[in-house]
């Protein structure tokens, strides 16, 4: 048998069973790749490649268009603009993964649990968490954010991650559920294995890649908040920089300053162009239910 | 036998092949007949031989893109293949109609059944609404809807399988076509239900005059109702003639094969079920020669190597294609 | 079930205001405020009650159509609400118009030729979309709008109501409306393009066609209403999200809706506001999702009798 796949006999329309073959992953997936690992090696290690200190005040350069010294020019304050994305990109990368493991931390087990076990456990904590998303998480997040001074960049990453567990809870749920009453589960079941064994061996390997694909979305989205916070005031401080705040700053200067603008906003969505692309070739990848002809 | 000169449909080297990610994939390959005016013509083989593709080929309902037909399929001197949707369009439903195998996915689940059938009389035929409604009704009761008019009303859902065969009937038939395809057409249904949809058939296509191309894979249904048969393999014809002929007098062993494996009430009790050993073919990987010659076993060497064509039989519009066929003049009584 | 939400979501916005550190009695008397007249401030208020109490006041008056006077700006809250609570709606109407009859032509287009040259283009544009924030398509906007062609921006005090002047108030809308319409397309504009694949590959599209029905018509009367239940559950949600995360966008514009009042009610402290605002949005989500969930039921019946 070629490696093509075979026609359902009962139906000569050509229903295609998936081929051995997945869809490929693509060279952009690999580019997008390699860019979020050039973000995070900048980030890490921001502090020893030679960068301008971000926080240096050239009065000789304010507003500065791009050039050879200053790669994407300088803000008002004369502060090297290309310096300040590259370490900005700390505050939005740790936001973005620390807020995403505490909801997954959390959300991901228990929803996990909930849709297994089922029964009373299942109910009452599902309850409570689909009550928990009818609360408008984004105001809850300013709220707090803003009554709980001093700012710290780990309140904003607790306050985040603790308001996206319901949802990940509910995601993880979900998946699980249309998983866990596949036949072959129930065939393992049946078998006598231990749900420890079903967790591990049937379960979680056809969640993942549901999952991953949802964190690298929600990575994106944790993103995107920080940055909206920023605007409110409600992110780091200046003049700590993260492309939020430099986006915010860039407002009052539009005129004189577009740079200011474009090269954090760039920054900021060509990271998340590239986490979505990447969670979307990845669903499309493992999805078995999806087929091309 | 058919009239050059009135025959509703003739079909010439009709080739259909897709393109697929394994390579080119040919679900039909150079099929030609002809029918006739009130003609009924049955199309049978295994699933996968490439009767339904052909059926859709005719019809031109294949899928645009992927897809390369070639060869003719000519309706009242229509020419159905490689022109535009609009001309095609312009015969579905009033010239050629086409019911398809599982009624409960031929219709629009959130749809009253009157409309589905209302669409036709007053998209094409331009029918006031009452006029169409009351046609559509009339059809229902055709088909043999009890309480057509509550009915009209109903969602595809509400209705049994049998009564939603009926309703895809009455849709196909709503336009007046003088040919209906039809596909497996009772295959989904139960048994009891079969013969009487099968009967229903039968009967409007005489009221109706109507040719029929009825496919299927159970040589019981063609037995009584169908004029000639084609014998479908790997997309092939490899065998067509008068049902009498091809039932008692068949040459190519599939046929012969297809017959025996089909269970018979005369048959003990008891009696194996004779299956035909082996697979249907790859499509992406047909041999240089005959297609069957693999599950064979009057293969020979000439079979394996080189593709049989079509070759006339004793009695005039039968042909077979088999280098090693079977004796002629067998009397074999027909039994269903 | 929408009662106990509701409900809920009461409780949990209270308790969040009253646990938040801040005492309210400094905002009002001033930092330099004696002790003494705190205290009594803090009785006037009825702040030395316990909690529980407090909040069985407050719900009390609530449904009795009574969201409290604010003390900071001695105005009811519901009257502030109520000001400010047109603008969203109108907001987020024009751009759910502007969105779906961009959408969904768009998406018929797309579905229809799958992979063309249109469809490539209009994948791509939305899911770059996608990944842009609001509020860099709003400083980009800004940057492209008011910087290089000149247009004037103005603040919140202009803003001039719909029954005024139109013409001005569709001006000042246009943008924050754009912005959220970009949004809300992509979302719409890729779940009704792979409903639509999906379902134009059914047999009874197949059936349809065999009738000799035009494309068009099979695209609107006979795909359109089956692949509308996703789109219908995204608009359900996305409504709802935009009424609470819309602030953001109203913010920076100097709109003077829900979120730009929010956001000036936490920066002075008027807890009872942004009670207030909290409750109502919250009700508006679940009302919306409410909705959506019926309409759904109406257009496909057999979700309600799975």
């Amino acid at each position: 048998m070629s490696n093509f796949g075979q026609f359902y006999a009962e139906e000569e329309i050509i229903h295609v069973e998936k081929p051995e073959k997945r869809e490929p992953l693509g060279i952009l997936f690999w580019v997008c790749v390699g860019w979020i690992g050039l973000n995070i090696i900048g980030a890490i290690f921001a502090n020893v490649l030679p960068l301008i200190n971000p926080l240096t005040q050239n009065y000789n350069a304010l507003n500065a268009g791009p050039s050879l010294h200053h790669l994407f020019g300088t803000d008002d304050l004369g502060r090297d603009i290309f310096s300040r994305v590259v370490y900005g990109s700390r505050i939005s990368l740790s936001v973005g993964a620390g807020a995403m493991l505490i909801g997954f931390g959390v959300g991901a087990p228990l929803g996990m649990l909930a849709a297994y076990r089922r029964g009373r456990f299942d109910s009452i904590l599902t309850n409570v968490m689909y009550v928990l998303l009818a609360f408008p998480a984004i105001i809850a997040t300013i709220a707090i954010l803003s009554f709980w001074t001093p700012r710290s960049l780990l309140k904003i990453i607790v306050v985040i991650g603790v308001a996206s567990i319901p949802l990940v809870y509910r995601v993880i749920r979900t998946a699980t559920l249309s998983v866990a009453t596949k036949d072959y589960v129930i065939a393992a079941k049946v078998q006598g294995a231990t749900d420890r064994r079903i967790l591990f061996r049937e379960l979680m390997p056809n969640v993942a890649p549901i999952a991953i694909s949802f964190l690298l979305i929600g990575v994106a989205t944790v993103i995107a908040l920080e940055g909206a916070l920023a605007f409110l005031g409600l992110s780091v401080l200046p003049p700590t920089p993260s492309w939020g705040n430099m986006i915010n700053e860039s407002r009052t200067i539009l005129q004189q300053n577009p740079w200011l603008a474009v090269f954090p906003s760039l920054a900021m969505i060509l990271f998340l162009l590239s986490l979505n692309f990447i969670g979307d070739r990845l669903r499309h990848h493992f999805d078995v239910t999806e087929v091309k002809l | 036998m058919s009239d050059e000169k009135s025959a509703l449909l003739v079909v010439n080297e009709l080739a259909t092949t897709f393109a697929t990610a394994g390579g080119p994939l040919p679900a039909v390959g150079g099929v030609s007949f002809e029918l006739g005016y009130n003609e009924t013509i049955g199309v049978v083989g295994e699933s996968g031989s490439g009767k339904t593709v052909l059926a859709r080929t005719i019809m031109g309902l294949q899928p645009r893109t992927n897809v390369t037909v070639t060869g003719s399929v000519l309706l009242e001197g229509h020419e159905m293949v490689g022109v535009s949707e609009e001309e095609k369009r312009a015969l579905w439903g009033t010239e050629v109609a086409m019911i398809f195998q599982d009624p409960m996915t031929s219709l629009n689940p959130v749809q009253r059944v009157g409309k589905q059938i209302d669409e036709l009389l007053r998209v094409r035929l331009h029918m006031p609404k009452a006029a169409a409604k009351a046609r559509a009704i009339e059809l229902l009761e055709m088909v043999g809807i009890p309480s057509p008019a509550e009915r009209y009303h109903a969602y595809p859902g509400q209705l049994s399988g049998g009564m939603r065969q009926r309703v895809v009937i009455a849709i196909a038939l709503a336009g007046s076509p003088k040919l209906l395809l039809a596909d497996e057409p009772t295959t989904g249904l139960d048994v009891t239900i079969q013969a009487q949809i099968l009967n229903l058939l039968d009967r409007l296509k005489e009221e109706l005059a109507m040719s029929v191309v009825l496919i299927t894979h159970d040589l019981g249904v063609v037995a009584t109702r169908t004029s000639r048969i084609i014998v479908m393999y790997a997309g092939r014809v490899v065998e067509i003639g008068s049902t009498r002929e091809v039932f008692g007098a068949h040459r190519m062993p599939y046929t012969r094969a297809l017959l025996e494996s089909s269970p018979k009430v005369t048959n003990d009790p008891h009696t194996r079920l004779v299956t035909i050993p082996g697979r249907p073919p790859n499509l992406l990987k047909l041999s240089e020669g005959c297609s069957f010659a693999p599950r064979c076993s009057y293969a020979t060497d000439q079979c394996h190597k080189e593709r049989p064509t079509l070759q006339p039989a004793d009695e005039p519009g039968h042909a077979f294609a088999c280098w090693h066929p079977l004796p002629k003049t067998r009397k074999r009584t027909v039994t269903t | 079930m929408l009662i106990a939400i509701v409900f809920v979501i009461s409780v949990g916005s209270f308790y969040l205001i009253h646990l938040l550190p801040g005492n309210i009695t400094t905002v009002i008397e001033g930092p330099g405020a004696s002790p003494e007249n705190q205290a009594k401030l803090f009785k006037l208020l009825g702040l030395n009650k316990p909690i529980y109490e407090q909040y069985f006041i407050w719900i009390g008056n609530v449904l009795r159509g009574n969201l409290g006077v604010s003390f900071i700006s001695q105005t009811s809250v519901a009257s502030t609400i109520g000001s400010a609570l047109p603008i969203d709606l109108e907001i987020i109407l024009l751009s759910q118009i502007i969105a779906f009859a961009f959408a969904i032509p768009l998406a018929m287009r797309s579905a229809r030729k799958p992979d063309g040259w249109l469809d490539r283009i209009l994948s791509a544009t939305s899911f770059t979309l996608l990944s842009v924030p609001s509020f860099i398509i709003i400083v980009l906007l800004v940057l492209f709008v008011s910087v290089k062609l000149a247009i004037p921006h103005t603040g919140p005090s202009s803003y001039v109501s719909f029954g005024q002047d139109w013409i001005i108030n569709l001006d000042s809308m246009a943008l924050p409306a754009i912005t959220l319409a970009a949004g809300s397309f992509v979302l719409y504009f890729r779940v009704l393009r792979s409903d639509l694949i999906a379902t134009l590959q059914e047999e009874f599209i197949t059936m349809a066609r065999s009738k000799g029905i035009s494309q068009r018509r099979i695209l609107w009367r006979h795909a359109l209403r089956p692949s509308s239940v996703a789109l219908l559950g995204t608009a359900g949600v996305n409504i709802g999200g935009l009424l609470a995360g819309g602030f953001i966008v109203e913010y920076l514009l100097d709109i003077p809706g829900l979120g730009y009042t929010l956001i000036q009610a936490i920066d002075t402290s008027d807890y009872l506001l942004v009670q207030g605002i909290v409750l109502v949005v919250s009700v508006g989500v679940v009302l919306i999702n409410f909705f959506f969930d019926f309409i759904i039921n109406i257009i496909d019946p057999r979700i309600s009798r799975e």
